[in-house]
């Protein structure tokens, strides 16, 4: 495999930086003048500015984690805006070119989650040219980098143009903030699972998973699909590094998660009193990382079984009847479904990665695989109080092909459940466009056979979101030098 | 609609008369063409909304043979003979296909199948599968030069088959007028359009996609997967 060159990749794309940094900030962009884009992106590129902040590169850091981090994407209108020629923005490929609002039927963006409900600046998207991120320990380093954007761009959706510092802001706040223990909302640790790469430094790198050819996230390597190579934008040489992005405002409605886990845990209860085969084997609870009762226990069983892990991040399908000790994130990682697995096939993560798993479309396993950057926004969630103000995931997915991989996973495992016969048809439970009507999800019980646990409602709704593509460093110097 | 009145029965028996069809053939309906911009509609399946209408999609794909003889025929005839065992297990290997079937019909290789899930990733699976093996076949059809090797140009070659895949008409016909105001944006106006433009909508279609689908078909057990049918014949997914 050619040999990739770290410092022409941003920072963001084959390495997180949730570990070091708590707080990012999503800046919607808006070319107002190309000439002070230009030169923005010129000076984000060189970093050394005062006034600009610099891009972060993907080599090694050394022993010190940089206080801060900054990284851009574009959409398609953002690259016209920017002066690409016709020609060349032909190159790039039709779900970029279309947009995310386009592809909403396809990405399950219906109902409440359509594009005609997205608040400001998402309901319009040909207007967001630039997704700018700033990744740092405090809020103020983050308004000094909107306070550089904006003057150089307008800045989309948030109220009289001026940061806001607090976190508990509502509607177009883009603001994420890691919550404790790198738990996402639904109170399930994240960040467990990426793939990985042959590169040095990078995170998985002490796994023993498979792994990745580079060309799952970067533009102008291998795939995992034998002799596949998916079409580089702008130029060979251009492209080439560069990745793309699909980023999401998804509102998790917390309390009704929790309502639902109450629902079933009673429901699993009566059950087994009356007779009924368990969900867990008798005294489970027993086995568990902290004490709990019997209905506590079954709730828990209910939510990893929906997830694939339980809330502290171990597999079901290493561990299918109670948590263990929080490990550490490799163990957490080493598993797959290969055989009989006791892991529901419906599970979230068991959906969006089979990993060795049989599934129905043979040559797509770890062929649609995506690198996930994530954090939790709004404010945070207090079960004994529970509240319906808007938080949730502020999510970006990686990958070489968003056709390929992030819409593939959408349409046909998320939401069509194609990957397996017993889940086709239904929806992700989750984070499926589902109505307690029609919402069904196949809980695997202590004897290995199965209960349809229904009635559960929609729990995640997309806000808004953007496809981007993430240029290499010598892509941006490109833009920042295009005439006109 | 005819209360007997002469003009009325005139009226009526106008489509069967050879001037008039010919009036309309050749002036009328270009005219309402040119009036009514309709745009040539892309081919296959929409996406859809509820899970079941993901499932069993038809393809009908149709293309132009290079050599439009009966040398050009069989060429094509041997090429997919040859390679029917390859293209059979890679087909199988796809995992989403109900059926499939290669026909010439005049000038034109066709295939027409029946498969679960999303057109784009049917047909990129579909390359991965036999990609290698379908570009034998590609040499044979016109304007395909481009998008072979189909494993380097996937982006391409998906962009090709919806370009060739045939128009499915709406299965209720008056969903045409979303999918024609669409075609036409920005200019459209939005404004609903009365039923009775339906005829004249369908006709200016026609002329735009000489070839169609008349809605997206019968299903005898509408609802299941390939790999559901497999299962529960126990015959392995
Ligand atoms: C608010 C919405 C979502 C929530 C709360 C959520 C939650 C989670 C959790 C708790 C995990 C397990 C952590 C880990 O394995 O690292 C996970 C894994 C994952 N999720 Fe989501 N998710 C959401 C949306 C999505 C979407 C839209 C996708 C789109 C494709 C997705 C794809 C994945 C993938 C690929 C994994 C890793 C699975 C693996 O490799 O084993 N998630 N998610």
């Amino acid at each position: 495999m050619s040999e990739v060159r770290l410092d022409n990749v941003q920072g963001n794309i084959l390495r997180g930086y949730r570990g070091g940094l708590r707080h990012v900030r999503h800046m919607m962009l808006a070319v107002a003048d190309p000439a002070a884009a230009r030169r923005f992106l010129a000076a984000a590129s060189r970093g050394g500015s005062v006034d600009v902040p610099a891009i972060t590169r993907a080599p090694h850091w050394g022993a010190a984690d940089p206080p801060a981090c900054f990284n851009i994407g574009l959409t398609h209108a953002g690259l016209r805006a920017l002066g690409v020629a016709e020609a060349m923005l032909a190159t790039f490929p039709r779900e970029f070119v279309e947009g995310m609002a386009e592809r909403a039927v396809k990405l399950g963006d219906i109902g409440d989650s359509a594009p005609a409900n997205w608040p400001a600046p998402f309901d319009r998207p040909d207007r967001i040219h630039l997704v700018a991120t700033g990744y740092a320990n405090s809020p103020g380093t983050l308004d000094a980098m909107q306070a550089a954007a904006s003057r150089a761009f307008d800045v989309l959706g948030v109220r009289d143009g001026r940061a806001r510092t607090e976190r508990d802001v509502l509607g177009s706040d883009r603001d994420g903030d890691n919550l404790p223990a790198r738990r996402v909302f639904f109170g399930y640790a994240d960040s467990i699972a990426q793939p990985r790469f042959a590169v040095d430094g990078h995170a998985g790198s002490s796994s023993t998973r498979p792994l990745q050819p580079l060309g799952t996230v970067l533009l102008g390597y291998p795939t995992q699909l034998e002799g596949v190579f998916f079409r580089v934008p702008l130029s060979d040489e251009l492209g080439r590094d560069g990745a793309f992005n699909a980023f999401r405002v998804m509102a998790q409605d917390v309390s009704a998660f929790e309502a639902y886990l109450d629902d079933a845990g009673e429901a699993l209860l009566r059950l087994e009193q009356a007779g009924g085969p368990p969900l867990l084997p008798v005294d489970a609870e027993a086995s568990f990382d902290r004490p709990i009762d019997r209905l506590g226990a079954l709730r828990e069983a209910v939510a990893a079984q929906m997830c694939g892990r339980w809330r502290n991040g171990t597999p079901v399908a290493v561990s299918p009847f109670h948590p263990l000790p929080a490990g550490s994130r490799k163990a957490f990682n080493d598993f797959d479904y290969r055989g009989a697995t006791t892991c529901p096939a419906g599970a979230h993560i068991r959906r969006v990665n089979p990993r060795d798993g049989m599934i129905v479309q043979r040559n797509a396993n770890y062929a649609r695989q995506l690198v996930r950057r994530g954090t939790p926004y709004g404010p945070d969630f207090d079960a004994a109080q529970p509240d319906d103000r808007e938080r949730g995931l502020l999510g970006n997915f990686l990958c070489a092909s968003l056709g390929a991989q992030y819409e593939a996973v959408m349409s046909d495992w998320l939401n069509l459940g194609l990957s397996n016969p017993d889940v086709t048809g239904i929806n992700d439970p989750l984070i499926g466009t589902n109505t307690p009507e029609m919402s069904v999800f196949d809980l695997r019980l202590a004897d290995g056979l199965y209960h349809h646990l229904r009635g559960f409602p929609r729990f995640v709704t997309t806000r808004g979101g953007s496809y981007t593509f993430l240029p290499s460093l010598a892509a941006i110097d490109y833009l920042a030098a295009l005439p006109g | 609609m005819a209360d007997g009145g002469w003009l009325d029965r005139f009226v009526d028996s106008l489509p069967t008369r050879g001037w008039f069809k010919f009036i309309s053939n050749h002036l009328v309906v270009p005219l309402w063409a040119w009036r009514e911009p309709t745009p040539r509609l892309p081919g296959g399946p929409r996406p859809a909304t509820a899970p079941g209408d993901g499932l069993q999609r038809m393809m009908n794909l149709i293309m132009p043979l290079k050599e439009k003889t009966p040398i050009g025929r069989a060429r094509v005839a041997v090429a997919i003979g040859q390679n029917l065992d390859a293209l059979y297990t890679g087909l199988d290997n796809v995992g989403t296909i109900h059926f499939a079937r290669f026909v010439i019909v005049d000038n034109n290789l066709c295939m027409m199948s029946v498969y679960d899930g999303d057109f784009d990733s049917y047909v990129r699976d579909f390359i991965v599968s036999i990609g290698n093996v379908f570009d034998a076949v590609l040499q044979f059809i016109e304007d395909a030069d481009d998008v072979v090797p189909t494993r380097r140009n996937v982006e391409k070659f998906v962009a090709w088959v919806h370009a060739r895949d045939v128009f499915q008409l709406p299965d209720f016909a008056t969903d045409l007028f979303a999918l024609q105001a669409a075609a036409r944006r920005p200019s459209a106006d939005g404004s609903p359009r009365p039923l009775t433009a339906l005829p004249r909508a369908v006709i200016l279609q026609l002329r735009a996609n000489r070839n169609v689908s008349l809605g997206s078909g019968f299903r005898g057990y509408a609802g299941f997967s390939a790999a559901q049918i497999r299962q529960r014949l126990g015959i392995g997914w």
